[in-house]
């Protein structure tokens, strides 16, 4: 828990805000009235998106402080002193995470626009619960919506990366 | 090709952007960064229909940032539509980029070109519009009938077939073989409702316009139809299609409702005004609002049949809410009939009867299934309650009746997709594999055992529903590919065709692949790019598998030819005597070449040339896929609720040329079926203002919410399609709703005719029957 | 949010309470913001973040347990200590919230800070018979949960007070309950209704009875027809069935629909007939 009283004040309705993304930190200039997804994409993390922007579909997921969160919900100069994971530092192209060769291997993935908030959801629980039950899934999975795949292989491919992850 | 030996079609192949995507590549059409881009932002009609007696955009062109504001007196009024079709588009031009009367809550007043989202806002706020407000229709009973408020009384739009009565599209075909119901000893007649249905593509709609350094217009869409967008923005803004460039980027699903023209014009429209780059993103109400949703629609379906099962007559009259523009509304309609009245035998007299009518609603457009949802909720329901009227199995009523291999329909000629249709015949048909199939993956006969006098709140039932769809629209869509060969026996495949998720890269080049003996990953795909793209119509009609996939085949086959010319002077082998295998060419007594030293010896070494080649293809039939749909369900008879146990899908869509992509569309058409049988409806005001346009009120299934759903491939051979290939992406959309219509009858007796089965019809319903 | 000038990240209440009350200008006190965020007014000018208090925790005080208002849904559903009260009613009312993602940010002081129909926890506290802590400008104070909700209160939460925690009486603890949330889809935030039942029976009779009914009115009300037809009543077949219709009449003074009435009904009943 934090010791100090923080505070910040907006100068011409723009805050300087610090914070660490994927492990780096990073100092972004925010306007008052934006939320952390828009300050993220603007700073070049394109991975989170913009499906609904109410907080109902979970594409703009990230990991805030420990646990995953709507970005789209979170006023951007209230992640001044966060932690957040992107789905860019969960893993890359060259070095994909074993959730992330899952999903391909398990053809998980069509257009793909919901993946990285479901990769991220589903990282998280296998980080609190390495032997989820299905129904333990479809809990943890519930606030990314998808449109395409009807759910069934990226329950799959949760499974499998369950045991993959076990195995390494 | 005996289909044992496929190499590569009907196998294992990874989808090639699966990773990128599963890694936050930014592939997308808003993961750019443009210099300069200006945001767009359009000012949506408060008013169900009302003429703009006034608009006065100084103030708003005052505001610091704005660099345009368009209203319908600086732009060019050219009637179009703008749905995503092959040109002459067979729907009415009743579209203006903008107008100076509205025809829905949602419809266009002006536009903005800002250099802030915020400037852009303040400026819509400051524009100065005065209405005359019309008296508005929302019933499509009541808009055609004499009298009604006339939604299209512009005297410039074209191919409306009767404005005033706001009949955006009609036809009717008559098969007639005696007195009607003469030979029936039942006739039975059902109505059959459904509401407004929107994609939700988890994407919403975007565009970036923008120039380059030659003057030209590029326009960076998340579309289906690049082509389409191209040719329609060009006319909508009276610019020379040369001087336009379409992209399509990954896109985030469309389900059809990026079959369409919806952002393109205006934007482009902006830019042209400004010279810059303007992006307009949709936002998620927008989206439901103002994109294209499902046509909402009434099937009256009269039908005679005898004890012997045999159904003597067909009457399907179809009413659709095509909302206020008419986009798709002749094409659904025809759809509506077209693929489901073939599907059973009906020995003496068919009609069918469609209307497309315009209200003071969002417009409808082309969404999976494209009619024939509509028509199989009513067809499918209806043969439950003739098989129950005569007492007999309902899968053995449908499996007396529908269509078998080799044979045809008069409606197949009569009726195709906006036009006359194309005489056929089955070449291909799994369907009774299908039904054994999913009987027994179901346990049908044994839980209807268990079922048997159920007592109590809870009780179960079983139901099925089957359907066809069609692959592609004959005579009609035609792709074409190009197939260029590189030094290390590596192709790049350009083709036309847009991948919205489907995978159609990945199976277009194992498709490729299979003929030229290498593996998928050895094709670099490139798509969906007007300029550097040949023509493909774009994803819809379920067409890419059947004819952009015949057209990669054809230009692969070139290629080979090509490839086997140079082999042969290296080989010093006959042609004749050589085939492609293995990355090799190889001759009967085993002499061999890479395809790499191919490459090397065309490219540098002999009689150079570039080993590429283009074809193109259209086809002259539509092969149905076919499907078997079955339902568990449990309904609550204490709250209403219905509770999916269970949901098994059969699908022949002849070779599945990447059996996983193939199941998992599958699996996302089932469940967004069932969302539509279960949650999902727009609702309106009594003044045409939707009220449930969110996320938050309009809900799509998620995971907690999925029964558990196993699709089947059941594998046939289209002679038609590459590799006996035939479509698979829309058909799983239309079985739930008449599927658990069958299974809620056989639960609780009671029969449900309106989607979306909520807790309260449920109830009423039940109330009603005194089945309590 | 266009006037947000201050943003503060306070880390005891006393120090979050003088940033609300100081400054003279608009201030709003915003814990997790999944329904706050979106809907900031125009005059807030300072934003004051509760992220930083130390008031996440889930504890016994004595006979009654104790959770602090900052405690996320997340947390409300994955405790223990919660998952053992009271048949674990609250823990599932929390799973019940929206999703994962939801229920990640989310905190039970938010969902009571102003009272809107489809909040969750309402109906389950003012069936327990919960009580809140908060603490204001003339010190800490301890009321019952429907005095702050239910009641006009004379403290607005997040804006000149700050709600610490919520005490469910250690009574409860025993109580057989159920939560039922009756809604579209899984995820609906929206729902048809939420029903409330608790009871205490010893020896065949009702000891205890807590009826609450939520989400048809932008307050949740105590069924107090039905609880008084159970009251001390030995159950059986009739008193089942007198309770039921004394719980549609308690819904016809809201003017719930034949559906909806006749859904609880059925819910009510259920959780009658397995007492």
């Amino acid at each position: 828990m934090k010791k100090e009283n923080m505070r910040l004040e907006a100068v011409n309705g723009v805050f300087g805000i610090s914070l660490t993304v994927n492990g780096v930190k990073r100092n972004f200039a925010v306007k008052n009235n934006e939320f952390l997804l828009n300050a993220l994409r603007r700073y070049g993390y394109k991975g989170a998106k913009k499906g609904c922007d109410t907080g109902d579909c979970g594409s703009c997921t990230v990991i805030f402080n420990g646990k995953p969160a709507l970005a789209c919900l979170i006023p951007a100069f209230t992640a001044h002193g966060a932690e957040i994971t992107t789905i860019e530092g969960v893993g890359t192209v060259q070095n994909p995470h074993p959730l992330q060769e899952s999903f391909v291997e398990a053809g998980a993935v069509q257009c793909g626009f919901c993946i990285p908030g479901m990769i991220l959801s589903s990282k998280h629980l296998l980080d609190v619960n390495p032997s989820p039950s299905e129904d333990d899934i479809k809990k943890y999975l519930d606030g990314n919506l998808c449109r395409c795949t009807g759910y069934v292989k990226q329950i799959q491919a949760v499974k499998m990366a369950a045991k993959k992850m076990k195995k390494a | 090709m005996e289909k044992n030996d496929f190499k590569v079609v009907n196998k294992r192949a990874l989808k090639m952007d699966s990773l990128g995507l599963a890694c936050g590549e930014p592939v997308f059409t808003d993961d750019v960064d443009i210099n300069g881009m200006l945001y767009g932002r359009i000012l949506w009609s408060p008013y169900a229909h009302a003429r703009i007696t006034k608009i006065d955009t100084k103030e708003a062109e005052k505001v610091p940032g704005v660099k345009a504001v368009l209203t319908y007196k600086n732009v060019p009024r050219v009637p179009h539509t703008t749905a995503g079709q092959g040109y002459p588009e067979p729907s009415p031009y009743d579209t203006y980029i903008l107008d100076n009367k509205v025809r829905f809550v949602g419809d266009r007043v002006a536009a903005v070109a800002a250099e802030t989202p915020e400037a852009a806002d303040a400026a819509l706020k400051l524009i100065k519009t005065e209405y005359a407000i019309l008296p508005a229709v929302f019933d499509t009973f009541e808009a055609m009938k004499d009298g009604a408020p006339v939604i299209h009384d512009e005297k410039d739009a074209k191919n409306i077939p009767d404005a005033g009565h706001n009949i955006a599209a009609k036809f009717e075909f008559e098969v007639k073989n005696g007195e009607w119901f003469k030979d029936a000893d039942f006739v039975i007649e059902h109505s059959y409702k459904m509401p407004y249905l929107q994609h939700c593509a988890i994407e919403p709609h975007i565009v970036i316009t923008s120039f380059d350094p030659f003057g030209r217009l590029v326009i960076r869409t998340s579309t289906q139809v690049p082509f389409h967008v191209r040719r329609i923005v060009a006319q909508a803004l009276k610019l020379p299609v040369k001087k336009i460039r379409v992209i399509k980027p990954r896109i985030g699903g469309g389900f059809g409702s990026k079959q369409e023209v919806l952002l393109e014009d205006i934007a482009a429209a902006l830019s042209l005004k400004t010279g810059k780059p303007v992006k307009i993103e949709y936002t998620r109400r927008e989206t439901f609002i103002s994109s294209r949703t499902r046509h909402p629609s009434t099937v009256r379906l009269k039908t005679g049949f005898k004890k012997d099962g045999t159904i003597t007559d067909a009457e399907m009259d179809i009413v659709l809410n095509t909302g206020a523009y008419g986009s798709h509304a002749l094409t659904v309609m025809m759809c509506s009939g077209s693929h489901t009245i073939p599907f059973y035998k009906v020995k003496n007299n068919i009609k069918f009867l469609g209307r497309s009518v315009y209200t003071n609603l969002p417009v409808a457009g082309a969404y999976r299934g494209y009619g024939a949802t509509q028509g199989f909720f009513a067809w499918e329901s209806q043969m439950d309650i003739m098989a129950a009227k005569i007492g007999m199995d309902p899968v053995e009523f449908r499996k007396m009746n529908y269509i078998r291999l080799g044979e045809g329909s008069p409606v197949f000629k009569a009726m195709g997709e906006g036009r006359e249709g194309v005489e056929q015949v089955i070449t291909s048909i799994g369907l009774y594999e299908g039904i054994e199939k999913g009987l027994k993956a179901i346990n049908w006969h044994a839980k209807k055992e268990k079922n048997k006098g159920g007592k109590g709140m809870l009780r179960r039932g079983l139901g099925m529903a089957c359907m066809m769809q069609g692959s592609g629209i004959p005579e009609v869509d035609m792709a074409s590919a190009t197939i260029k060969m590189n030094e290390d026996g590596s192709f790049n495949l350009m083709v036309g065709a847009a991948d919205l998720g489907t995978g159609s890269d990945t199976i277009l080049a194992q498709i490729a692949a299979e003929v030229l003996g290498v593996k998928a990953e050895d094709f670099i795909v490139y798509s969906s790019d007007t300029d550097l793209t040949p023509f493909d119509v774009g994803a819809y009609a379920s067409s890419t598998t059947f004819i952009s996939g015949n057209a990669v085949k054809k230009t692969a086959e070139k290629v080979r030819e090509m490839i086997i010319a140079v082999a042969a002077k290296i080989l010093d082998r006959k042609k004749e005597d050589l085939r492609l295998e293995g990355g090799k060419v190889i001759a009967g007594d085993g002499a061999a070449c890479g395809l790499s030293e191919v490459a090397n010896t065309s490219l540098y070494y002999y009689d150079q040339h570039q080993i590429i080649a283009s074809a193109s293809h259209y086809a002259h039939t539509s092969p149905p896929p076919f499907a078997a749909n079955f339902a568990e369900v449990e309904v609550d008879t204490g709250t209403g609720k219905i509770k999916i146990l269970d949901y098994v899908s059969c699908v022949d869509c002849g070779t599945a040329i990447n059996p996983e992509l193939a199941e998992g569309q599958n699996d996302g058409a089932v469940l967004n079926g069932i969302g539509h049988t279960l949650s999902e409806e727009l609702e309106f005001s009594s003044n045409g203002t939707p009220l449930n346009a969110s996320f938050r009120r309009y809900k799509i299934f998620n995971t907690l919410d999925m029964p558990p759903i196993k699709t089947f491939l059941i594998p046939t051979f289209e002679p038609n399609g590459p590799f006996g290939a035939k479509s698979v992406s829309e058909i799983g959309i239309n079985g739930p709703l008449p599927a658990v219509a069958n299974a809620v009858y056989d639960a609780v007796g009671v029969r449900l005719f309106d989607s979306p089965f909520t807790p309260e019809k449920v109830l009423a319903a039940i109330k009603k029957a005194g089945k309590k | 949010m266009n006037n947000i000038k201050y943003c503060s990240f306070p880390v005891t209440p006393k120090a979050a309470l003088a940033e609300l009350l100081s400054r003279g200008n608009e201030a709003l006190a915003v814990a997790g913001g999944t329904l706050a965020a979106k809907t900031l007014s125009e005059t807030t000018v300072n934003f004051v973040d509760l992220k930083n208090l130390p008031l996440n925790y889930i504890k016994m005080r004595g006979p009654d347990l104790v959770i602090g208002a900052m405690a996320t849904f997340d947390d409300i559903d994955n405790s223990k200590l919660v998952g053992s009260w009271a048949g674990g009613v609250i823990s599932t009312a929390a799973a019940r919230c929206s999703s994962q993602l939801i229920r990640n940010m989310a905190t039970i002081g938010g969902n009571i800070a102003r009272p809107h129909s489809f909040n969750i926890f309402p109906a389950v506290l003012l069936g327990l018979d919960a009580k809140v802590k908060i603490l204001c400008k003339t010190g800490v104070k301890t009321r019952a949960f429907a005095d702050i909700y239910l009641a006009d209160f004379k403290f607005r939460p997040g804006r000149d007070c700050l709600i610490l925690e919520v005490i469910i009486p250690g009574k409860t603890g025993n109580w057989t309950c159920r939560f039922e949330k009756f809604a579209k889809t899984e995820a609906s935030w929206e729902a048809y209704l939420t029903l409330f039942m608790a009871a205490e029976i010893d020896g065949g009779s009702v000891k205890e009875i807590r009826v609450t009914v939520g989400a048809l009115s932008p307050k949740p009300f105590r069924a107090r027809g039905a609880e008084k037809a159970l009251g001390g009543a030995k159950l059986s077949a009739g008193v089942i069935g007198a309770a039921v219709l004394e719980l549609e009449r308690d819904l016809d003074v809201v003017r719930a629909s034949e559906f909806k009435k006749e859904a609880s009904a059925s819910l009510f009943r259920r959780f009658l007939e397995v007492l």
